[in-house]
């Protein structure tokens, strides 16, 4: 480690969400009343280039909070304005808050996105833009994609239904492309110009049944074309495909990562692109550790890959005594700084850690 | 300077007609009177003496104990002033260090000296924890331990039954050489709580401590000297217990030093009030004593000229005079060596200065030091986080909470959460804004003998789980209040008792004859009425109880009887029931 830094939140979160202005923003997901929406400002320790040992600000500081009546699962923030969405269970409706930091410290609960109920569904993913207007994009299943102007609660696009499976994941490839992941680990690409059409882009490796898949996707440096950023998919079973989307009959490369069997679950699954460093990824949510792969080595054969760094801090912190070491349920890069990456588990421990590069790379 | 915040605590609260001060604090960042609280909010005329029943002072910190001398001896106020036993002990000192640095280093005039200090003193009542102090007939207080600092303690002030708890700094989390804050479930109307750090979330303890062995650790492994200026007790405990362990597990030869003068100091103190500390430090001063440790020995002048690394605790902790400052001197010129800085400085001092980023000192004698040692600052500072001040409200259970911030910062979301999780009312003032609030007192009511006999002879027997309710007449008089029967109160206040009797008018279709239909009513009655005495009488009237019934003609219509009930207010609840159960008709089979 070159710094290792560990917080305890009051409650644990799975959710670790950038805002403006360097803030970052956690929530509660537990299954009473009460969750609360924390925007944190990390200390400035953090935030420089520089590390400092010994600084006074060593600790974050809640900037403004809010009261949830439902559990958080996904927050987002909508560019260019002051609101974020967040969805959670038991339905798959969307709620959509104001943060005025300058006024009040309290994140307002503002309005409502309801959505057509079936039995049986669960809670919407979410991504978010504002190239138009300010668009959210949610659905917690293939056939229930669509976007929502934010503010006016308008339906803009309604995704061509191609199935009804689970979804774990959605994003914005620019502001005319959707990617859309299936929890079966199937691929599929829209443009929202021609709603009737749902692109198939990539199946799941075969492989044996009752395996949840994730994706990852790289906010791409400016002047790329974000669809040749290589999607990154992570399976319960620790499988990792890297596909290019202009090329999907074939993978990018397909590698296995060391992770305990049977796995937990795929609950907390996540996989996400460094910023600052190309090609390096980052995977959690199979126990209290965060695996830092450089994806550049890779190559299709689907053998095991090395690790370039584990960060074990989760396993060991904690309080100890009750047998259930705690699991990691999300984890993110830090916008500017190469190394340094947030983690939470489901504890409440919040880490900041930022580890050196070993010898020989540079 | 620093990062840290540091006002001037002071707040005056009214209870049942007393008036209390909470402490007196000064403010660091100025230079002139508005360092002092502004006494007049108290009184406009009138001495303070008179006005407050006492002041409280929570702990040492100069924040919250700093403009006392000036309180009590310039401004004038010769009551008793309130605080722990080590506190007692440790005000005098701080307060006159600050008094030296004030008045000789900064050439102050308006300042307290220090017989003020000594006069002020004297008019210290020392207390014990969980001892309740009867300030007055009716103004008692206690205090509770309060972590964060020796001798520091929250402070619950009662007046019959009202009470108001104030918590002054307190930490919820035990450090190495104090306890957590700790109060029980006496459910004040009020707690008066910190919020500083209330919006922080902390970063692990285990992380300070390992970054701040790491730079120890580094200077003297490249041969460098470390000086850490600290204040007789308090953070220098915590971190020879730190260093004292890492040299241990890491077998580390550099000597580490403790000052002489310090050294008996703090040991005195510490067996003075070793029952004020943790379990830890109590067991291995039970063993040992608290310096004699391993690797730390005590220092002699001399040292400072050794050769090699080192590591030295000095006072004073500001560096503004004594051996810290001497110390500082000789090793300030090699960039190897390091001072670590553990806690606020206050402006004037060297601490400071170079905390603010000069490197370039003028001395005594026009000499220019030049600061080429590493400058780092510790926070180690030991106060209430949001979790904290949730678990105290948790463990007292006030009816209202009334948070004290610093700034006039937002902190809608705390008082949300506080009122949300407890259902209490929050609030948060600002400076110089007066709170008022409403408490339910509880008024005793003498009852009378023979009322309370008499109740409870009646219906169910008296049940420890459920309450029973009683009827009596409520007096008052003079300022007392008494619960008496409705006949002594009548006795008492001269009155004639009325009589208040109901009669109703239930229709019965019936057309025989009245005494018919009488004896119609009567059977049925006696049949549904077991329990009571019914009866039919002479005058051709039906009794139930103490209840009249009796049956006439209908003026226009002969099939059609009117009965008559009657009741006195005592059988009410009889009467209604059966004029309902009348009302239902008869039974078509009787004869």
């Amino acid at each position: 480690y070159r710094d290792l830094h560990t917080f305890e939140l009051q409650v644990p979160t799975r959710l670790i969400e950038w805002a403006r202005g360097n803030r970052i923003c956690v929530a509660g997901y537990g299954q009473s009343d009460g969750n609360e929406i924390l925007q944190l400002i990390p200390p400035p320790t953090l935030l420089t280039k520089e590390t400092q040992g010994l600084c006074p600000e060593r600790d974050f500081k809640v900037e403004c909070g809010g009261f949830s009546e439902r559990p958080v699962y996904s927050l987002k923030y909508v560019p260019d304005t002051s609101l974020l969405v967040t969805s959670g269970p038991p339905d798959s409706s969307l709620q959509v808050w104001q943060v005025s930091a300058e006024d009040s410290d309290i994140i307002k609960s503002v309005s409502t996105i309801a959505t057509e109920n079936d039995t049986g569904q669960s809670w919407a993913k979410i991504a978010t833009i504002s190239a138009r207007a300010p668009w959210v994009l949610h659905g917690s299943r293939l056939d229930r994609v669509q976007i929502t102007e934010v503010e006016s609660r308008k339906n803009v696009y309604t995704a061509a239904s191609r199935g009804s499976e689970e979804l774990s994941g959605l994003a914005f490839l620019d502001c005319n492309t959707l990617l859309l992941c299936c929890a079966t680990g199937r691929l599929c690409v829209a443009d929202i110009r021609q709603p009737q059409n749902l692109m198939e882009a990539v199946s799941a490796p075969s492989a044996p049944c009752s395996e949840q898949w994730c994706m990852g996707t790289r906010h791409g440096a400016q002047g790329l074309e974000p669809s040749c950023q290589p999607v990154a998919r992570l399976s319960s079973r620790g499988l990792l495909t890297l596909t290019d989307l202009r090329k999907t009959s074939e993978f990018l490369a397909l590698a296995k990562a060391r992770v305990p069997s049977p796995g937990s679950g795929a609950e907390f699954l996540c996989v996400s692109w460094a910023p600052a460093l190309e090609g390096y990824l980052a995977i959690s949510g199979f126990d209290g550790t965060v695996h830092v792969y450089d994806t550049q080595s890779w190559d299709s054969s689907g053998r095991e890959a090395e690790p370039i760094f584990v960060h074990k801090g989760h396993a060991f912190g904690g309080a100890g005594g009750s047998g259930d070491s705690p699991l990691v349920t999300v984890h993110t890069w830090h916008l500017q700084k190469p190394r340094t990456l947030f983690s939470a588990a489901s504890d409440g421990s919040l880490h900041v850690w930022d580890w050196v590069q070993p010898c020989g790379k540079c | 300077g620093a990062g840290q915040d540091v006002g001037r605590s002071c707040i005056l609260v009214s209870i049942a007609g007393k008036n209390v001060m909470l402490d007196c604090g000064m403010h660091m960042g100025y230079n002139d009177d508005r360092r002092f609280p502004d006494f007049s909010y108290i009184t406009q005329n009138g001495r303070l003496t008179d006005f407050l029943d006492c002041v409280i002072i929570s702990h040492f910190h100069l924040d919250h104990c700093g403009a006392l001398p000036y309180f009590s001896e310039m401004v004038g106020y010769d009551g008793p002033i309130y605080m722990t036993h080590p506190t007692k002990a440790i005000c005098p000192i701080l307060l006159e260090d600050y008094r030296k640095i004030t008045v000789d280093k900064k050439g102050e005039t308006n300042f307290f000296t220090s017989q003020m200090i000594k006069d002020c003193m004297k008019k210290v009542v020392a207390v014990h924890l969980h001892q309740t102090v009867q300030v007055d007939e009716e103004l008692e207080i206690k205090a509770y331990y309060a972590g964060h600092v020796l001798g520091a303690a929250m402070f619950q002030i009662k007046v019959g039954c009202e009470s108001v708890v104030y918590t002054g700094d307190y930490n919820m989390t035990p450090d190495r050489h104090l306890g957590a804050a700790w109060i029980d479930k006496c459910r004040p109307d009020l707690l008066i709580s910190e919020s500083t750090y209330a919006t922080t979330i902390r970063d692990s303890k285990r992380c300070r401590e390992r970054d701040f062995l790491k730079k120890v650790h580094e200077t003297v492994e490249r041969g460098g000297k470390v000086l850490i200026p600290v204040f007789a007790l308090g953070r220098a405990q915590e971190l020879c217990i730190l260093l004292e362990t890492f040299w241990e597990r890491m077998n580390l030869k550099a000597p580490i030093y403790f000052s002489t003068g310090l050294t008996e100091k703090a040991n005195h103190y510490y067996k003075l009030f070793i029952t004020w500390t943790n379990q830890k430090i109590r067991k291995t001063f039970v063993q040992r004593n608290m310096f004699e440790f391993k690797h730390i020995k005590a220092f002699d002048r001399a040292f400072a000229d050794n050769p090699g690394p080192m590591v030295v605790f000095a006072t004073p902790g500001m560096l503004h005079a004594g051996q810290s400052l001497q110390i500082f001197r000789k090793w300030a010129g090699n960039e190897k060596n390091m001072v670590i800085m553990p806690g606020y400085c206050v402006q004037g001092t060297v601490g400071h200065k170079i905390l603010s980023g000069q490197r370039k000192l003028e001395m005594e004698g026009r000499q220019i030091l030049e600061v080429k040692m590493q400058v780092e600052y510790m926070s180690f500072s030991a106060h209430a986080d949001a979790k904290g001040i949730m678990q105290l409200i948790r463990q007292a259970e006030p009816r209202n909470v009334l948070l004290v911030h610093g700034e006039a910062k937002k902190m809608e979301f705390l008082k949300q959460k506080i009122e949300q999780e407890f259902h209490v009312s929050c609030y948060m003032p600002a400076n110089g804004e007066t709170t008022t609030i409403l408490t339910n007192p509880c008024i005793p009511v003498d009852i009378s003998l023979g009322l309370l006999k008499r109740e409870t002879a009646i219906g169910p027997l008296p049940d420890a789980k459920k309450p029973k309710l009683m009827h009596g007449t409520l007096l008052m008089k003079d300022n007392s209040f008494r619960l008496v029967s409705p006949e002594q109160a009548l006795k008492e206040l001269g009155l004639a008792e009325h009589q208040l009797r109901f009669t109703c008018r239930v229709h019965i279709q019936d057309p025989r004859k009245e005494h018919e239909t009488v004896l119609r009513v009567y059977n049925h009655l006696k049949g549904i009425l077991k329990d009571y005495s019914v009866q039919h009488l002479p005058d051709g009237s039906i009794t139930v109880e103490s209840i009249l019934i009796q049956a006439t003609a209908h003026s226009e219509d002969q099939g059609t009887k009117v009965l008559l009930v009657s009741w006195t207010y005592q059988d009410e609840e009889l009467g209604s029931y059966l004029t309902s159960l009348l009302k239902k008709g008869l039974p078509q089979s009787t004869p």
